[in-house]
């Protein structure tokens, strides 16, 4: 007598009452506008700052750049990584 | 407020089109300054009043098979419950959050819906301050619950995720420290405010355009492109409900992925 071909538990069905919360990661995405504007807005702002103390004039798009090359690459830590 | 004439119509004296400005917005209905009974007030209200009023009748008398206003009803709560407030924040505590979740987003989606359905023709959320009001909600709560989860201390420490080189870790405190304080609230509060403003005063400019064109100028074809004004005025409309109903639900899943973080051992 062959044994009845096990069949795979299909994907859908009653919701896993312990399913944690499911859709955190991709709603965490639009969380990302609001790091992209962190970034240049501080450092910039720090950067302003400093050309105004030190009568310079490249610490603003320094900061600029910086800020934003940070905040991608928080972004990416959160939400490109798997930790 | 419903026989409100538009400030920007054309003159019938030839005065020529004045474009809708951001003046527009301001329309005190009694008394004016800081005390000033305005047309948002009295929409928002309105809106409350109808909400209670809705959400009290249809859920009153509960059936089993429910009726078409029970149907709506606990849809949309359905869609908050489980689409927003479950799936997010987690099924170990996400109900006490429903309640807040569920108001704001039919609170922002019936005051949003107005800014399109005649009589009212005004979107609340266009005047500044009801969005920051409203963010100033979720603000307080979702840094009033990490707070009291692990205090403030650990609180700021959590901030920066676990995992990166120590070399980084204080400016990405500082940008944390700024996207949660700062720009969180502000684009939440911006994001809603943006669209609903700028969608309506959209429409302000296709439909009063249109009108001036229609009525006030000369030449077939000024009429003919006053035709088509309102053609896209009625289009732009419906893309407007869309929005309306997006950005509705945006502002409640953002609400909802701060409060999950401050909940979760990580942000």
């Amino acid at each position: 007598m062959s044994e009845p071909e096990q069949l795979p538990t299909p994907p859908t069905g009653p919701p896993d009452p312990d399913a944690g919360h499911p859709r955190m990661e991709e709603a965490y995405m639009w969380n990302a506008v609001a790091y992209l504007i962190s970034g240049p807005v501080l450092f910039g702002g720090i950067g302003w700052a400093l050309d105004q103390w030190l009568g310079t004039r490249f610490f603003i798009p320094a900061g600029i750049v910086g800020g934003m090359a940070l905040s991608l690459y928080l972004v990416w830590f959160r939400y490109g990584t798997q930790q | 407020m419903i026989l409100h004439v538009l400030p920007s119509l054309a003159t019938a004296d030839g005065g020529g089109y004045q474009t809708p400005t951001t003046a527009d917005f301001y329309q005190p209905l009694w008394n004016d300054g800081p005390f000033a009974v305005t047309r948002p007030g009295v929409v928002l209200m309105l809106s409350v009043g109808l909400i209670a009023w809705y959400l009290i009748a249809t859920t009153r008398k509960a059936a089993i098979v429910p009726g078409k206003g029970q149907w709506l009803t606990e849809g949309i709560y359905g869609f908050i419950r489980n689409g927003v407030a479950r799936d997010i924040i987690g099924t170990k505590d996400f109900l006490r959050f429903v309640p807040l979740l569920f108001s704001l987003f039919v609170l922002i989606l019936v005051n949003n819906l107005f800014g399109v359905i005649p009589p009212v023709q005004y979107p609340t959320m266009s005047r500044i301050g009801i969005p920051i009001a409203l963010t100033l909600v979720v603000y307080v709560v979702y840094h009033y619950i990490g707070i009291k989860r692990v205090g403030l201390f650990a609180y700021f420490k959590n901030l920066v995720p676990g995992g990166l080189p120590g070399w980084i870790f204080l400016p990405i405190l500082f940008l944390e420290i700024i996207t949660f304080f700062i720009t969180r609230p502000l684009t939440l509060a911006l994001r809603l405010f943006g669209n609903m403003f700028a969608g309506h005063l959209l429409l302000l400019v296709f439909i009063t355009g249109g009108e001036y064109l229609l009525l006030h100028s000369a030449g077939p074809f000024m009429k003919l492109a006053g035709v088509g004004a309102f053609v896209m005025a009625f289009v732009l409309t419906i893309f407007e409900l869309l929005i309306e109903f997006l950005q509705a639900w945006v502002f409640t899943l953002l609400a909802a992925t701060y409060i999950a973080g401050s909940l979760a051992d990580e942000h």
